[in-house]
């Protein structure tokens, strides 16, 4: 039963990608990133773990995990960035692009919970087309009320597509 | 007396500065798009082979770490770890954790692109009180043929 709801869970994360590219002079200081989700489960860092070949017993193994000091298997570093990265192009949208993300972990974020990562617009430099991004995520129980705590902060550097290219 | 976590800094402390080679075989398109599956993507052009914008996600080489058919029963730490991953660490009682990471693209990785990855320790902290914990820095740069394509800055912490 479980298994199922879990699955379900994931198919529900089907998320809409932005083939309209951001045009820089649309872009200013302060403005939000929108918020991009996910919520890994056990099966999902299984399978992370298998593609990326990260065997470390904190991820998968609850007992192991425990005895390190965590609530449970944590969520891998790498699928932090995935996160950080998808908000990141979401924002530059269709022939922007990413040419840079950061993030430092501050806290353990469990299997079961959700992931949020929000963010606001830095600094604008129209000289070289691109936008800094102060980025953060949250995670909590995916029923729990709130964004929860951080779980991560960091940033992206994103080329924006000129106004002459996107008109 | 030395703890296992003053054996780790000193080793770690010894071997700033060493480069090192490794290499992650040729990317395959369909591992790409399983990675990106596996991340919770939905957009065609990343998780669909076949896609005619296939694109390679921009995170997958630098979060591939071994390459196929993967790591030999000796590479591989009791908590799962691989012994060489966080440099000092190899058969110490310490444990590990990831602190983060800065990824600067400098090109696209292609499907069919052979990658090397080079990285050398660069920094080590003890932080914290009493024995605290360490905070090791590495840094990697991911290469193929035609030249650089990501730099990485990754931090370890070890307890």
């Amino acid at each position: 039963m479980s298994q199922v709801s879990q699955s379900s869970q994931v198919k529900s994360q089907v998320r809409e990608v932005s083939q309209v590219s951001t045009p820089m002079d649309s872009v200013s200081v302060g403005q939000p990133v929108p918020p991009v989700s996910f919520t890994p489960d056990e099966v999902t860092l299984l399978r992370f773990g298998a593609v990326t070949r990260n065997t470390h017993r904190i991820h998968y193994d609850t007992a192991f995990a425990r005895s390190e000091g965590l609530a449970g298997p944590v969520v891998m570093a790498q699928l932090h960035g995935c996160l950080f990265h998808r908000a990141a192009a979401d924002f530059a949208g269709g022939t922007g692009r990413v040419r840079e993300i950061a993030w430092q972990n501050r806290a353990p974020a469990h299997a079961g919970d959700r992931l949020e990562v929000t963010g606001t617009v830095r600094a604008v430099d129209p000289v070289r087309g691109e936008a800094t991004l102060d980025l953060v995520e949250h995670c909590g129980p995916a029923d729990g009320e709130g964004p929860g705590g951080v779980c991560c902060r960091g940033h992206a550097v994103v080329v924006l597509a000129s106004a002459a290219s996107v008109h | 007396m030395a703890t296992e976590l003053d054996r780790a800094e000193e080793r770690a402390r010894d071997s700033i500065g060493r480069r090192e080679r490794r290499s992650l075989g040729a990317v395959r398109a369909e591992d790409a798009a399983e990675f990106a599956r596996a991340s919770g993507e939905t957009a065609p052009h990343l998780i669909d082979p076949r896609h005619s914008r296939f694109t390679v996600h921009p995170l997958y080489v630098v979060s591939l770490l071994r390459p196929v058919p993967g790591p030999g029963p000796d590479e591989v730490r009791p908590d799962g770890m691989y012994r060489d991953e966080v440099p000092g660490t190899d058969g110490l009682d310490v444990r590990l954790m990831a602190g983060g990471q800065e990824v600067r693209w400098k090109d696209e990785v292609r499907a069919g692109d052979t990658i090397d990855v080079f990285r050398a320790l660069t920094a080590v902290e003890r932080k914290g009180s009493g024995d605290g914990f360490l905070l090791i820095t590495v840094e990697k740069t991911y290469r193929a043929a035609r030249g650089v394509l990501v730099e990485v800055t990754e931090r370890f912490i070890v307890r």
